[in-house]
């Protein structure tokens, strides 16, 4: 009997050295650890398409980017359960602990760093699967969205407008570890950094890559006809511009069909266009429409009474159709809501981030009206059911200025290039009502925190 | 020598010590007698499970049903002892006799009491820690479904709340200030969490802001099933259970089998709840008249100045006529919501066997029905616990349980999208159904708060959670000799759970889609080994005690969410493989973890009057990366015996005197897995699938270190009329495992770091006192009360703010040398007298109120709590009334700037009021000189501030919990039956507070985060249960 029991015990035992032999080291079974990630081509492949994802964040272009800019200027009012975050933009008067503005922050540097992460890797691949010319594509996709990111950073966060400026934000141009921190280089350093990675990505993309659903070398050329013209650089800006037009891959839609841009995907006006699908939805029709009897509460992003006072002086234009002050209920009048991101049942509204009309825009206010800006003008005008204008209109720069920019009201409202404008040519006050230091959001107070304060915070917040 | 070394080399060791022949001749193990007997009370019925062993010896028989038992003796001359709770312990000296009866004198003191400690058991008067005890008889036919109910109020140091009065909701078990302790059953360590998918709560653009509703899983286990519950209060006590133990440790030892006649009990009970407290609202005159009065209000602040809303602002919205008005219809919506709901128990068991093989089964049916429409949480449970011996030397047993809950849940119960957070506010002039027997539509009618008529989605949201629960254990047991046996066990913990969320087609959220429904599943084995070399000896008065063993375990768990929308209508299909599109729902994926532990202890104590310890357990993580891997948990402790010294043997009044200390480290890795490798996640794009990064990684990441002393007193007067403990404690937790906030330029939001230090240091105090202790009439008192302070001695990011939602502006602060969970704010200064206007402390003086002025309002944990139990018995009748009490504890009520909103239309185009308001709002500001606390009504201003302590609100409380009649049938007058005892009881009874909500004891989002803790969002209210039932034994 003893000598059974005994065996027990052995075997008992055995199991128990057996088990403690397995290593503590588990694996998580949906997720890769960051050292295996760039281990060939398709890690690299993999790589840029979690970047052209990260873009997809809902703080960045999955919605709260563009039309967290737009409710800081005139033409967006807050909706919402009564939110002091949302209220607070709304009424431009936004506290550096807004929760909002915390996240864009977060999610634009999330971009920068998955980029780098490619772009740090991409050189040590010798793949034989991947060509020359893949390569090139990868790299240059990568610096495109880079600079573009570093841009959209720029123009939220630091004083543009002002090339004299100490106030740019973070360039990040390589692999952070958790301790690093970058602080804010000056707006002309600003500029510096994300036109190199422009220029780099222009000359690594291919002619033909036309595909607006990433980013292709058109793109980029618009991205630099658009840095440009806020850096005040207009001769580089309407040269880049007139080259996305006589390229002529992109164009303007029949003016019937002009609509389609929104109902359809992927429009010949859009240049890049960052897709969405019923998996992977966005948040634009979320936040601007709902549902057809939405309540006030229920929409984040009103368009505000401004912009319905700013469409009936112009009855001809077609653009007005997209805005709907009509059909709310009472609660959301008299403030009413854009039409451009329906599509309640698949929520796929894509981010229209770059479209042949707002070259058209760049175009004319870059040659100005001596340089014969009111041609472009004039050719979205009448594209979008206004009569052209002529010099009779336009009798001097400033006069083609407003045009210009009122141009720019119609046409890419919803779209978050407003507040920009407005923070452009420092209209804060003129048309806000608010002092000029809010044209740009305030460096999160988190970031700050994190930092211990290393990295300073914009003048006035 | 590396770790992985050393503790080769201790198991090796184990193995050569277990084996080696030395030992095995050493045993004497020889019988040569077997004495029988019976153990009865003084009135002449058997004692159960009483203590009976061979003076000397450690290893002792328990008697069964009829008292009575079968011993081996060593030689036929020699001293028995016999001992049983509630009885004074008695030796008998034999010579010879095979058969004896032995009578036992009842006794008040506890001493004697057997304590369920970690991997073993002890005296009460050998305990050197600070350990909580509480029986079966203090917490059966309680009408609650989570175990950690019955304990409320019950123990010194152990602060039980609930958070919600959802069924089947989880409670806050926090021990000595610290949250979420390690449930052991049987020794098998307990996922405890909620383990569901859909315990978050989604804002209106599907963003997850809060966690909502937490089904605890400890609700799987019966809470009769249940025989003990011990709480390893102090570090040194929790100390064996190293890195989970930081927290402190609840064991739950389930009824066992007894030899004897088998018995058969019965325990049945049923009854009503309703909720314990509505809040009242405005009625629909009261509401009209309200908006009238904040448009009148503000009327006349325009004609005084036309730009005090504002250059271009349009008064027409204060002098157009009302477009509605108090006709017919007056709905009040909590009312519509709630009813009284049935709850039911059945169960019964089965506990007998014999001298080899004593077995306990049970089965019940729990079905408490929810007190707001449609929900409700039902289980069934079936346990079987097995002992068998073999032979002499070794047995076997088995404790099994299986459960199946089912659970309608009350949709984003509390969330603010939930059911009773939507009626709150409804407009007292919308119906409930239109004329033509439709759900009304909200959006015809004021009060823009809601998201839907709140009946309508209690009935057309169907959100249920139904788990299946295998919690098994399968044990052998060999005694070498006398004092040295080897324990091995394999345990399994298998849960699985399928969540239905289904949006109905005509809700709010579903008409735009066609309807919407997700289906979760998750499903979790966690499997345990444990290997126990235990020695216990007597030499002399030498006391020797000593353990050794090792233990693995895994954990695998996973995580998957379909949803889909486009059901056909009208149908009621709603399963998600009908929907005509499928779409995501990002859920948290599964996990896998391992922890290998090596723990070794011994005890020693001198003639029981010095007593000491010292344990040591390492544990090794597969959370943390190699060469962080394994921490240890040391810990030591000694104890005093006074009475047992010469110069008090004899005092009559202080009968029992013991002083304690006791030091000890344990640890914290609750971090989730996966958290020590920087990753990338699956991203797509454009129907591609690809990687983005996750996670950064700090390399050096390791374990939550909390070292805690205790100091204390355990006495009795006068034999245990008065008997009672105090302690005092410091714990001390240390590189605190947080998520920092890092420079966003990383990519990264927070990194998991240690940092931070938290200091909690208090005193318990608790007595009994059997006030009057005739045959007749009985009367005890049990008194309990805990004093607590929390600080944040250290934290990597100083003044961090947190939100308690994420869409919320901050609602609490992280500062070194306030407690953590401070709430954070403005403060508000009263009415002004002549303005009816809310004025607000302006901190920086720059005569704006905004966040620059906020400042620390109060805390959500209590500076004092406790419990008060009166326990009568007259003859026959028992009489039971237990309160218990909490005072310092505020609440942010952030749910009442929504039902106090004065008026306020938050529309710019203010075509409706925000929400109704409670009755509260009748005491509002009118006319100058009117000094009241509630500012006047404006429809125009938000004359309130959300984050302000306008809304932080004193939530002690002192409550009756329980109170309990009943009557037990002598056995002479129910000859076929051995007990009948029937009851009625009132859970709930009544709150003494001056809380404003529901109650002041629940807390949104669970409470269970202690950083954001504190915050009431409308959460589901507690109900106040009348049952009625009987305990019958055949």
């Amino acid at each position: 009997m003893k000598r059974i029991f005994n065996n027990i015990f052995t075997i008992c035992t055995s199991a128990i050295l057996l088990f403690s032999c397995q290593k503590l080291d588990v694996n998580s079974p949906t997720d890769v650890p960051t050292d295996l990630v760039f281990k060939n081509a398709d890690g690299l492949r993999s790589a840029l398409v979690g970047l052209y994802n990260n873009l997809q964040q809902r703080d960045y272009y999955g919605a709260y980017y563009p039309l967290m800019a737009d409710l800081n200027s005139d033409i967006c009012t807050a909706g919402g359960y009564d939110i002091p975050a949302l209220n607070e933009i709304g009424a431009h008067a936004i506290t550096s602990s807004n929760l909002y503005v915390e996240r864009i922050y977060l999610a634009l540097y999330k971009c920068v760093a998955n980029a780098n992460a490619i772009l740090a890797s991409v050189d040590g691949i010798n793949d034989p699967n991947l060509s020359a010319e893949e390569k090139s594509s990868i790299k240059g996709q990568a610096l495109a969205i880079r600079g573009m990111v570093h841009f959209d950073a720029l123009r939220m966060f630091g004083y543009h407008w002002d090339n004299a400026s100490a106030n740019g934000v973070p360039i990040v141009l390589t692999v952070q570890q958790a301790a690093d921190v970058v602080l804010r280089s000056t707006v002309a350093a600003s500029y510096t950094a994300i036109l190199k990675d422009l220029n780099d990505a222009d000359a690594l993309l291919a002619a033909g890559s036309t595909d607006a659903k990433y980013s292709n070398k058109l793109m980029v050329k618009g991205l630099l006809a658009r840095v440009y013209l806020y850096k005040k650089d207009y001769a580089n800006a309407a040269a880049f511009a007139t080259a996305v037009i006589a390229d002529g891959t992109f164009s303007l839609l029949n003016s019937a069909d002009f609509p389609g841009i929104y109902t359809g995907r992927l429009s010949a006006e859009s240049i890049f266009e960052l897709s969405f699908d019923a998996q992977n939805q966005s948040a634009f029709n979320g936040t601007t429409y709902v549902r057809p009897d939405a309540l006030r509460t229920e929409v984040f992003f009103l368009a505000s009474q401004q912009l319905n006072t700013f469409f009936e002086a112009r009855p001809t234009d077609k653009r007005s159709e997209l805005v709907d002050f009509v059909n709310n209920d009472a609660g959301i009048l008299p403030d009413g809501r854009t039409l451009k991101y329906r599509g309640e049942v698949t929520k796929d509204n894509p981010a229209y981030i770059l479209r042949i009309a707002e070259i058209y825009l760049i175009a004319a206010e870059a040659n100005k009206l001596a340089g014969g800006g009111l041609t472009y003008l004039n050719t979205l005008r009448t594209n979008r059911g206004m009569v052209a204008l002529d010099t009779e209109d336009i009798p001097d720069e400033a006069t083609f200025l407003q045009a210009v920019l009122d141009e720019r009201e119609a046409e890419l409202n919803f779209e978050g290039h407003r507040f920009f404008d407005l923070a452009r040519y420092q209209q804060m006050e003129s048309v806000l009502g608010v002092a000029n230091s809010n044209a740009v959001f305030p460096i999160p107070l988190r970031e700050l925190a994190a930092t211990n304060n290393k990295l300073s915070q914009n003048p006035g917040f | 020598m590396t770790n992985k070394t050393v503790l080769n080399c201790i198991s090796s060791f184990l193995i050569i010590f277990l084996f080696s022949p030395a030992i095995l001749n050493a045993q004497n193990y020889t019988v040569m007698v077997t004495v029988k007997g019976i153990v009865k009370d003084a009135s002449g019925n058997g004692i159960a499970a009483a203590t009976v062993n061979v003076k000397g010896k450690v290893s002792a028989v328990a008697t069964a049903a009829d008292g009575s038992f079968t011993l081996p003796v060593p030689a036929p001359k020699c001293i028995i002892e016999f001992s049983s709770v509630g009885f004074k312990n008695k030796s008998v000296e034999i010579n010879g006799e095979e058969n004896i009866v032995v009578v036992l004198q009842e006794s008040s003191s506890q001493l004697g009491e057997v304590i369920v400690t970690g991997y073993g058991s002890q005296k009460k008067s050998n305990l050197t820690g600070a350990v909580a005890s509480i029986g079966n008889k203090d917490f059966k036919d309680q009408p609650v479904s989570n175990l950690a109910n019955s304990i409320q109020g019950k123990l010194s140091g152990i602060n039980v709340t609930s958070p919600s009065g959802t069924p089947g909701a989880g409670l806050l078990v926090s021990i000595r200030g610290a949250q979420n302790p390690l449930y052991v059953v049987d020794g098998i360590p307990m996922i405890s969490e909620s383990n569901s998918s859909l315990s978050t709560s989604f804002n209106t653009t599907g963003e997850e802001v809060g966690q909502g509703q937490n089904i605890s899983s400890i609700t799987d286990i019966n809470p009769n099933d249940i025989e003990s519950i011990e709480i390893l209060k102090d570090a040194s006590s929790a100390a064996i259970y190293g890195s989970r133990a930081s927290n402190g440790v609840v064991l739950i030892t389930t009824k066992k089998g007894r030899a004897g006649k088998s018995q058969i009990g019965f325990n049945v009970y049923t009854g009503m709840q309703k909720v314990a407290k509505k809040i009242n609202f405005l009625n629909a005159n009261q509401f009209v008249d309200f908006i009238n009065e904040a448009r009148a209000n503000d009327l006349k602040l325009y004609n005084a100045d036309n730009n005090v809303f504002g250059a271009g602002f349009d008064a027409t919205v204060l002098t157009d006529p009302l477009n509605y008005s108090a006709g017919n219809i007056n709905t009040v919506w909590l009312d519509q919501i709630f009813r009284t709901a049935p709850i039911n128990n059945y169960e019964v068991n089965v506990r007998g066997g014999n001298e080899k093989t004593k077995f306990f089964i049970s089965g019940g049916y729990f079905d408490q029905q929810g007190i707001v429409i449609e929900n409700y949480f039902k289980r069934m449970n079936a346990r079987i616990n097995i002992d068998h011996a073999v032979n002499d030397r070794f047995s076997i047993g088995t404790n099994l349980s299986i459960s199946k809950t089912l659970n309608r849940r009350s949709f984003n119960d509390d969330t603010y999208s939930g059911i009773v957070t939507n009626a709150i506010g409804a407009s007292p002039l919308m119906p409930v159904y239109d004329a033509a027997g439709n759900y009304s539509k909200f959006e015809d009618y004021q009060a823009s708060w809601l998201s839907d008529n709140p009946v309508k989605s209690a009935h057309e949201i169907v959100g249920t959670t139904d788990g299946y629960r295998l919690l098994g254990s399968f044990f052998g047991e060999y005694k070498f000799t006398d004092y040295l046996k080897f324990k091995t066990s394999f345990s399994a913990d298998y849960v699985a759970l399928t969540d239905k969320l289904f949006l109905s087609p005509i809700t709010t959220d579903g008409a735009p889609i066609g309807g919407r429904a997700t289906k979760a599943n998750f499903n979790s084995q966690t499997w345990l080994n444990e290997n126990i070399l235990s020695f216990q000896k007597l030499y002399g008065k030498h006391n020797l005690g000593a353990l050794a063993g090792f233990t693995q375990q895994g954990t695998t768990s996973d995580r998957n969410a379909t949803s889909g929308q486009g059901f056909p209508l009208g149908s009621g299909l709603s399963d998600v493989s009908v929907a005509a599109i499928i779409t995501r729902t990002p859920v948290a994926p599964g996990g896998n973890n391992r922890l290998h532990s090596y723990l070794a202890r011994v005890t020693y104590d001198y003639d029981g009057k010095y007593l000491a310890s010292v344990s040591i357990r390492a544990d090794g993580s597969s959370r943390f990366t190699e060469g962080k891997q394994y921490g240890y948990f040391p810990s030591f402790s000694a104890g005093w015996n006074i009475n047992r010294e010469n110069f008090m043997e004899n005092s009559k009044t202080l009968t029992a005197l013991k002083l304690r200390a006791s030091y000890g480290f344990t640890g914290d890795q609750e971090i989730g897995d996966y958290q020590n490798k920087p990753l990338w996640q699956p991203a797509i794009y454009n129907g591609q699938s690809g990687l983005k990064p996750k996670l950064i990684t700090d390399p050096n990441l390791t374990w939550q270190k909390n070292r805690g002393l205790n100091v204390g007193i355990d006495f009795e007067l006068w034999n245990g009329i008065i008997s009672g403990s105090s302690d005092y404690f410091v714990n001390t937790r240390t590189d605190l495992l947080n998520y920092v906030p890092i420079a966003g330029t990383t990519g990264f939001a927070t990194l998991l770091t240690n940092g931070g230090e938290v200091e909690d240091k208090g005193f318990e105090f608790n007595v009994t006192s059997r006030n009057i202790g005739t045959t007749n009439f009985k009367w005890t008192t049990n008194f309990n009360i805990t004093f607590q302070t929390n600080t944040l001695l250290k934290t990597p990011i100083d003044n961090q703010l947190l939100s308690a939602y994420n869409d919320l502006n901050p609602t609490h602060i992280l500062k070194v040398g306030q407690p953590v969970g401070s709430f954070w704010g403005v403060k508000y200064t009263g009415v002004n007298a002549q303005t009816g206007d809310a004025t607000f402390e302006d901190l920086d003086k720059n005569g704006t109120i905004d966040a620059n002025d906020a400042q620390i309002l109060g805390k959500a944990r209590p500076d004092f709590y406790g419990g008060l139990t009166n326990s009568f018995r007259f003859k026959n009748f028992d009489l039971m009334i237990a309160a218990q009490f909490s005072s310092g504890n505020k609440v942010y009520n952030l749910i009442r700037p929504v039902y106090e909103n004065l008026g306020y239309s938050n529309d710019g185009g203010l075509g409706q009021v925000y929400a109704n308001n409670s009755v509260n709002s009748l005491k509002r500001w009118q006319k100058p000189g009117d000094v009241t606390d509630v500012p006047r009504a404006s429809f125009v201003n938000k004359n309130y501030i959300e984050n302000s302590s306008m809304f932080v609100e004193d939530a002690s409380f002192f409550r009756i919990r329980t109170v309990n009649i009943g009557y037990t049938f002598s056995k002479k007058s129910i000859k076929v039956l051995s007990g009948l005892h029937i009851y009625a009881q009132v859970q709930n009874l009544f709150v003494f507070t001056k809380y404003k909500g529901f109650d002041p004891e629940v807390s949104s989002n669970g409470g269970n985060i202690d950083r954001t803790a504190g915050v009431d969002y409308a959460a589901y209210p507690p109900a106040r249960t009348f049952t009625f039932g009987f305990n019958l034994n055949l």
